[in-house]
């Protein structure tokens, strides 16, 4: 359902995470978002089928990703690196849905968008 | 009742029996501790009528010490943070001088009343008037003011209103009154000064927040956060690890009662098969760096210190959280919950690891929202001439006894006024 993507993409789409991470290419788009408030919203948003994808392919990586990223520290982060913890970020998030809440998910959305997110302390510069 | 204790106790060994060695630990609720509340029903109408609500706006939130923030905001002379107060229709200033000293001044033009700024924080040299640019220091005083030779008045009447201000623990305390009856540290007495000054959040450099804005009464939103009676119910899915065989409400080991505040001691037993892996990972991580701060394990770690009348500060046990519930009105209350961080987070881990903390206490606090609205739409029909609290519901007790017993004391006063009058 997601829209076409722009001419190109297809070459970039290799580099935009680091090597070793390259399964998780089809979920940069919606998950590697860069703020929390925005991880947030696109948890709610998400159909159950696309976080149980999500969280199926990327909650075996996490160990390794913060292992790889661990390696040196946050202000080294190269724009790969970046997307990938990103996308590890947003997997707290769904982790939620998929774990805890499983098939109440949507009325938990709708609860939580009462709680709005004031300030962060984990949005990458 | 003697035989009951037993049998529960007999109950309990048994139990532990059953148990694997290493989760069973023996739990006995602290009924006894909330015994000397009383038992009494407690009137609905003071979580709903807006004339009860009148006399607690008067009689508690215009003169008590309100926490209203925390000094990892004010870094540096010049940083200053707004907030307004509603319940007071007042907008604060709170500001670092020069010399380092905190004060508060309301938001307030000693001109003609202009409210001087609409940001809600930044680092300022002080404060210019945008209607007739009367400028202020950052110590209230005006400095200067356009063709001030053809007022009737001086420099030094026209400073700004001073609020008064104190900390303890990193949190910021306001009191609206103009003389305080006591000061902060009087008011929180010598336990919980020690307390706080203890806490994680005493050397908190930054932290999250979310937000929340609720049709409830201020008490009925905060008494939810003071029980653990509704978790089994509310929670039973995102709190499953806090309810075992030993203990199957999760309730806390301990209360404390100091004055109009109150602690409780959460009960340390958990269900290791609640986590997945994915909560094992992570909350593993939190911990350890937790642990490097010297935060793990920390004496005030599953203490809950709730300071009257509207804050209380929970000691998890990777990073300390706060939630003031402001009241808005009779029926209307807004809740600010912040996660408290000591230190940057130095590697991905720790990113990780505070996001998903942040994730998790807000979903759990988002499962609450549906429960108070309701609670406050039953209230509000009049239906009700009492509501209770059993004995494991005792802070909630507690709240009421006190916020009634400064109405009535506000009552006395204002009748032997009108005496004197």
């Amino acid at each position: 359902m997601s829209a076409p993507k722009a001419s190109g993409s297809e070459t970039l789409a290799p580099e935009t995470l680091p090597a070793g991470f390259e399964t998780l290419e089809p979920f940069v788009d919606r998950w590697a978002a860069t703020t929390c408030a925005a991880r947030s919203e696109r948890r709610s948003q998400s159909t159950a089928e696309e976080r149980s994808t999500f969280f199926d392919a990327a909650a075996p990586l996490l160990d390794p990703a913060l292992a790889y990223l661990d390696t040196r520290p946050l202000p080294e982060l190269t724009p790969a690196d970046k997307r990938l913890l990103n996308l590890m970020l947003s997997l707290g998030h769904v982790q939620m849905a998929v774990e805890v809440h499983r098939e109440m998910e949507p009325e938990h959305a709708a609860a939580r968008a009462s709680m709005e997110i004031t300030r962060s302390v984990t949005d990458l510069a | 009742m003697e035989r009951a204790a037993r049998r529960n106790r007999a109950r309990r060994h048994n139990k532990d029996q059953r148990m694997n060695a290493e989760t069973a630990i023996a739990y006995r609720p602290p009924t006894d501790r909330t015994a000397w509340l009383g038992k009494d029903p407690i009137p609905a109408k003071a979580y709903h009528d807006p004339a009860y609500f009148e006399l607690e706006r008067q009689a508690i939130f215009m003169r008590t010490w309100l926490q209203i923030g925390h000094v990892c905001e004010l870094s540096e002379p010049g940083s200053f943070i707004r907030r307004d107060l509603e319940f007071a229709e007042a907008s604060i200033l709170i500001v670092r001088g020069k010399d380092e000293t905190i004060r508060a001044f309301h938001n307030v033009c000693t001109h003609r009343g202009t409210q001087l700024t609409g940001e809600s924080e930044g680092r300022v040299n002080g404060f210019i008037c945008p209607y007739h640019m009367w400028n202020f220091g950052l110590d209230g005083q005006l400095r200067s003011a356009p063709d001030f030779a053809n007022f009737f008045t001086s420099k030094e009447d026209c400073a700004l209103r001073q609020v008064a201000v104190d900390t303890c623990g990193g949190l910021i305390f306001i009191n609206l009154a103009r003389q305080p009856a006591q000061n902060l540290k009087e008011f929180l007495g010598e336990y919980l000064v020690d307390q706080l000054e203890q806490t994680p959040c005493a050397r908190a450099t930054q932290f999250s927040e979310y937000t929340y804005n609720l049709d409830a009464n201020w008490k009925l939103d905060y008494d939810n956060f003071q029980e653990s009676y509704h978790l089994k119910f509310i929670h039973s899915r995102s709190g499953a690890a806090s309810f075992t065989a030993e203990n199957p409400f999760g309730y806390p080991e301990d209360y404390g009662f100091y004055g109009p505040h109150r602690t409780q001691t959460f009960w340390p037993g958990f269900d290791p098969n609640a986590a997945t892996a994915f909560q094992t990972l992570v909350f593993g991580k939190a911990s350890q760096f937790a642990a490097e701060k010297g935060l793990l394990p920390h004496p005030t770690n599953r203490q809950y210190y709730a300071l009257f009348p509207n804050f209380f500060l929970f000691g998890s046990p990777t990073q300390h959280f706060s939630h003031t519930v402001y009241p808005l009105s009779a029926r209307r209350s807004r809740g600010v919950i912040r996660l408290y961080w000591v230190g940057e987070a130095q590697s991905a881990s720790e990113l990780m690891a505070r996001e998903y903390a942040f994730v998790v206490a807000r979903d759990i606090h988002a499962e609450d929202v549906n429960v108070i609205r309701a609670g406050q739409r039953g209230l509000n029909s009049g239906a009700l001439e009492h509501i209770h609290f059993q004995a494991m519901e005792g802070l909630c007790r507690h709240l009421y006894v006190q916020s009634n017993e400064m109405v009535e004391k506000y009552k006395r006063e204002q009748a032997a006024q009108e005496l004197e009058a």
